[in-house]
């Protein structure tokens, strides 16, 4: 949890799709043969021109292609897009732990070796479900058959890590049927299970059909149950959860990739609608360094940082990019109290919570201090629990505080300057 | 002096005095036919919603009558409510006539008859106007014979007229000018004039509205008010017809205003007399009964920084407002603020919407308490109207409560619901006895205490619209009461705190815990919401804690936008006040207040 520490990631977005889902809200396009070459040479060019600009020196120790579905690009393709980032950026040595997303459809035992020898480390599958009913209602390709041989292809490949999503709380899904589909996973034994519990976004086609009223979301009281019984059945089968979506085995399965998105560890996203973080002296070049110094400067020991994210559209990204430009879209820069917003914010969704100590250090604010009554009131409500150990005191969620962990953020008072 | 006429209208609440006066205003060709709309003396935004007179308004109307003469006549429409009758005490007092309106349908009402009784107080003539004749439920003979067995007036006097329709006005202006009398007064006199109503101009400082009793007034003339002894020279006088009219002078009979460049208000008192500095009257007009509050309660700002703006605007209200009065205030949950003292609880919600619409200020009000009288041990005396200041009850030997003399109007099928509506209230020596024509009057004594809240709108409801009320203060009884503390998760809201009799805290401090449950928005824990007496609880009541407030995934792209989601929604929060932990918006504040009937009617 300390900014800084740990290595840099490096994210890698692939618009393409096979279909989009009804669900989706993020940055994705069907895929035709000479879009996705095009695709793959602006990819290639804009590492060379992030690079200019990443000041970072410590090399990327993870690699995350995601997406959209990246398992539909041809291994020569993600090939491709490595070898320009190990000839522009720092990358680990021997090797980056590789992540890739991949649909069920695309994972055969061919597949699995050729990316097995780009060095991808963790695979990880959109199963979503594993009946057919709810495939069909999500407008998914794949059926239940091919979710599972895709994760026994996967297994028997030889990934250190193998990782599910599966989705819950869609409506006319009973509890059982989710329950089973919990219970088929498990029996499936992945290292590492995200379980996405359906948020109907606005300007989604369920967001649609929802304001249409022909889709009607599950009461609160329906959807906390859902939540609190798939942590319950997972952790007494194996898998505790580590944040709120997010299963493992064991700890050394997390995804040390997207741990860097709650920790403030700096990271270079690439590709339309990416985001990068950079902390400190490390900012790129073209960061306001007079505005950032004045951050800085009102208290020595605390992060600044700089967050920028690129162009959603696919077209424009491609277009500035082959004009040899950054296609980025928007920046902000983070002083202490926006940093200590997203701590608290990140960190209450996490199991392991929010280091107190460091927050004071980071930040001069005493979190507990600064809100006493309301901590009282939330261990007391069993929400919260203040934890203390060898490496100092921790704010931990409970079960029932990651449940209601966005609500929980909003309700500390973070008296802090800009 | 002659030709001048200065009358007022009078009469219970909606008997259509403001119609009337609408008629009278057209008769007279006073206002342009493009320019009118109903009730056009209704000027404030809060009376035309609520379709009420809250302020008296003055204005000035030509009259050319029969006898081929013109005629100044000064009319002053005044509200009807129980709660605004010091509005119309003060309009009597420049008044040497009145209107008294009667609607043909409802007969005399309990305010028909008190406003009478003060209208002949002040000495005025008294016509009476039987209005609303055009209704097929009119009954003019019955009307007539109450006028004459229940105010004592001569019914064939009266005048019959339709406001609404406009008939039987020539009829009235007449009497008007035949029935009515003249002013008296000296012009060549020494300076006398009642200030009886202002309202502050930010362009030109106070508007004074004046009667002058003697002497004239004209700009130029040096003016010193006789109570304060502050002094100002006049800039200019003038008619108050629908705008503002300038003339030279101002002579003795005529109402009119004054503009004296006065930005200063706190030399200005209604009720005051202006006089000449060089050739002082030697004595003022008698002024005002000072406006006895009756309804106590603190008012803060929404917002903490507001104080001062706040203690601006109450000062250029109470200008406009005479009955209100207030001192500075201070609470442990709300900051400063003012405690404020009432004629009812209309005008309390009055006052605080005109300084929410006219100043632009969000108030939270605390419980509205009536004034006790508190023997202690030591047999010394405390007046309190502030629960915060009640004292230990160990320490009390004996408490006394306000009670007042109710009478109510009501036809007899009524009867028994309204002597058991009294009974409920603690009502004590209740009689009654037969008017006119089915029509019964029941005579009460009520704590004050009881009356207060929602006793005016029962009645309404358990007479169908058919009884009326009015009351008088009578003396201060012997009464258990209680301290109720309202406390969210075990801390004590002082501005919720209540002095209640003992009989009615458990079922008052439940009704204050459910509202507040239903206003006060789930938070992350349970908030216990709990009525005590001391330390012992009486009522509670729980809201139960959010159980699913989480997004599923939060990756890199996601971030940013939470965070603003996030920054927000903590802004909203700083509208909210933070008792322990809990945010309390502004509206449970509010809905503490409301009478049972305003949470029906919603
Ligand atoms: N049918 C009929 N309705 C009338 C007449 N005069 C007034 N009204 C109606 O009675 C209602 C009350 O009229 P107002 O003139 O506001 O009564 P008011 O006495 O000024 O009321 P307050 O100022 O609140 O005491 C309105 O709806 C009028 O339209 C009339 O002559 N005939
Ligand atoms: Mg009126």
């Amino acid at each position: 949890m300390k900014p800084n520490d740990g290595q840099p990631g490096l994210y890698l977005h692939i618009p393409f799709c096979s279909a989009v889902c009804p669900y989706c809200d993020f940055s994705v396009m069907r895929v035709l043969v000479s879009a996705r070459r095009r695709f793959i040479d602006n990819l290639v060019a804009e590492v060379s021109i992030a690079a200019r600009d990443w000041r970072e020196p410590r090399p990327f120790d993870t690699v995350y292609f995601g997406g959209g579905t990246p398992s539909l690009l041809p291994v020569e393709d993600l090939a491709c897009v490595l070898d320009s980032c190990r000839a522009h950026l720092a990358l680990a040595t021997p090797a980056p732990w590789v992540f890739l997303e991949a649909n069920p459809e695309d994972v055969t035992p061919e597949a699995c070796a050729a990316w097995r020898g780009l060095g991808v480390r963790t695979l990880s599958i959109g199963v979503q479900s594993f009946s057919d009913d709810v495939l069909r209602f999500l407008g998914r390709r794949h059926d239940a058959q091919q979710a599972r041989a895709a994760v026994e292809a996967a297994q028997a490949a030889g990934f250190n890590t193998v990782s599910l999503d599966l989705i819950f709380g869609l409506p006319g899904q009973t509890a059982e049927a989710w329950q089973r589909d919990l219970a088929t996973a498990v029996t499936l034994a992945p290292g590492h299970l995200s379980c996405y519990q359906l948020t109907i976004h606005p300007f989604t086609r369920f967001g649609a059909r929802l304001a249409r009223g022909q889709l009607s979301e599950i009461p609160e009281e329906e959807k906390a149950d859902l939540f609190d019984f798939t942590h319950r059945f997972l952790a007494d089968a194996g898998w505790p959860a580590y944040e709120v979506s997010n299963f493992a085995r064991s700890s050394d399965q997390e995804s040390r990739h997207n741990r860097k998105y709650w920790d403030h560890t700096p990271y270079l996203g690439l590709g339309p609608s990416a985001h990068s973080l950079a902390i400190n002296d490390e900012c790129p070049k073209g960061t306001d360094q007079k505005k950032l110094a004045g951050i800085r400067s009102r208290r020595a020991d605390v992060a600044a940082a700089r967050r920028w994210w690129n162009d959603l559209r696919t077209p424009q990204w491609e277009r500035r990019v082959a004009a040899g430009e950054r296609p980025v879209e928007g920046e902000e820069l983070l002083g202490p109290r926006a940093l200590a917003t997203e701590t608290l914010m990140l960190g209450l969704r996490t199991t392991a919570g929010i280091d107190l100590d460091g927050f004071t250090m980071r930040y001069g604010l005493d979190l507990l201090a600064a809100n006493d009554a309301l901590v009282a009131n939330l261990v007391n409500e069993g929400r919260l629990v203040i934890r203390s150990g060898p490496e100092g005191r921790r704010l931990v969620p409970t079960l029932s505080g990651l449940c209601v962990a966005d609500g929980l953020a909003m309700a500390f008072d973070l008296p802090l300057q800009r | 002096m002659d030709h001048i006429r200065n009358f007022c209208i009078i009469a219970h609440i909606d008997h259509g005095k403001s119609t009337l006066a609408d008629r009278l205003i057209q008769q007279c060709g006073a206002v342009e036919a493009r320019e009118f709309r109903d009730q056009i003396l209704d000027s404030m935004d809060l009376e035309r919603e609520r379709g009420i007179t809250i302020k008296a308004n003055t204005v000035t109307l030509p009259y050319t009558a029969k006898d081929g003469r013109t005629y100044e006549l000064n009319l002053i429409d005044t509200p009807g409510h129980v709660d605004f009758s010091h509005e119309v005490r003060r309009s009597l007092m420049s008044c040497e006539g009145a209107l008294l309106v009667i609607d043909a349908s409802q007969g005399v009402e309990a305010q028909t008859v008190a406003n009478l009784y003060l209208a002949v107080e002040f000495g005025l003539q008294v016509v009476p106007v039987i209005n609303k004749i055009d209704l097929p439920s009119a009954d003019v003979d019955r009307v007539m014979e109450e006028i004459d067995r229940d105010l004592g007036l001569d019914p064939f006097a009266s005048i019959q007229v339709s406001a609404k329709q406009g008939s039987g006005i020539d009829g009235l202006l007449e009497a008007i000018v035949q029935q009515l009398p003249p002013p008296k007064g000296e012009p060549q006199a020494p300076l006398r004039a009642l200030l009886f109503d202002a309202q502050y101009d930010v362009y030109r400082g106070a508007v004074l509205l004046v009667r002058l009793f003697d002497g004239t007034l004209r700009a130029g003339t040096h003016i010193r008010l006789m109570h304060s002894g502050e002094e100002h020279r006049v800039e200019e006088v003038g008619c108050q017809r629908l705008k503002r009219v300038p003339v030279p002078e101002l002579s003795a009979g005529e109402v009119g205003y004054v503009l004296a460049g006065i930005k200063g208000l706190s030399g200005l008192a209604i009720g005051d007399t202006l006089t000449e500095v060089e050739r002082p009257a030697a004595e003022p007009v008698p002024g005002y009964r000072e406006a006895k509050p009756v309804v106590f309660s603190s008012i803060y700002p929404m917002a903490t920084n507001d104080y001062e703006a706040l203690t601006k605007a109450l000062e250029k209200l109470k200008l406009n407002d005479a009955a209100l009065i207030y001192e500075k205030d201070s609470s442990a949950a709300l900051g400063f603020g003012f405690r404020c003292g009432f004629l009812g609880l209309l005008h309390l919600d009055v006052v605080q919407e005109r300084l929410e619409r006219e100043y632009d200020i969000s108030l939270i009000l605390s419980a509205p308490s009536v004034r006790y009288r508190i023997v202690l041990n030591n047999d010394s005396e405390a007046w309190i109207d502030n629960p915060t200041f009640y004292p230990d009850p160990a320490s009390i030997k004996e408490a006394f409560e306000p009670y007042i003399k109710a009478t109510i109007m009501t036809p007899e099928r009524y009867l028994g619901t309204v002597m058991d509506l009294c009974r409920d209230r603690r009502g004590v020596d209740t009689t009654f006895n037969y008017l006119a024509a089915g029509r019964m009057e029941v005579v009460s004594n009520l704590p004050l205490a009881e009356v207060l809240f929602d006793f005016y709108d029962r009645l309404k409801s358990i007479t169908q619209g058919y009884g009326s009320f009015d009351y008088e203060l009578l003396d201060y009884r012997q009464g258990d009461m209680v301290k109720v503390d309202i406390l969210v998760n075990g801390e004590k809201v002082d501005a919720l705190s209540q002095l209640v009799h003992r009989e009615f805290a458990r079922p008052r401090a439940l009704r204050y815990c459910e509202r507040l449950a239903k206003t006060i928005p789930r938070q992350q824990f349970k908030i216990a919401i709990q009525g005590a007496i001391g330390g012992q609880i009486i009522a509670r009541t729980t809201i139960n804690p959010f159980r699913k407030d989480v997004t599923a995934k939060c990756y890199g792209g996601d971030i940013t936008r939470k965070r603003k989601l996030l920054e927000k929604q903590r802004e909203g929060k700083k509208k909210m006040k933070m008792v322990g932990a809990v945010e309390i918006p502004q509206a449970a504040f509010v809905a503490v207040l409301r009478t049972e009937e305003d949470e029906d009617g919603r």
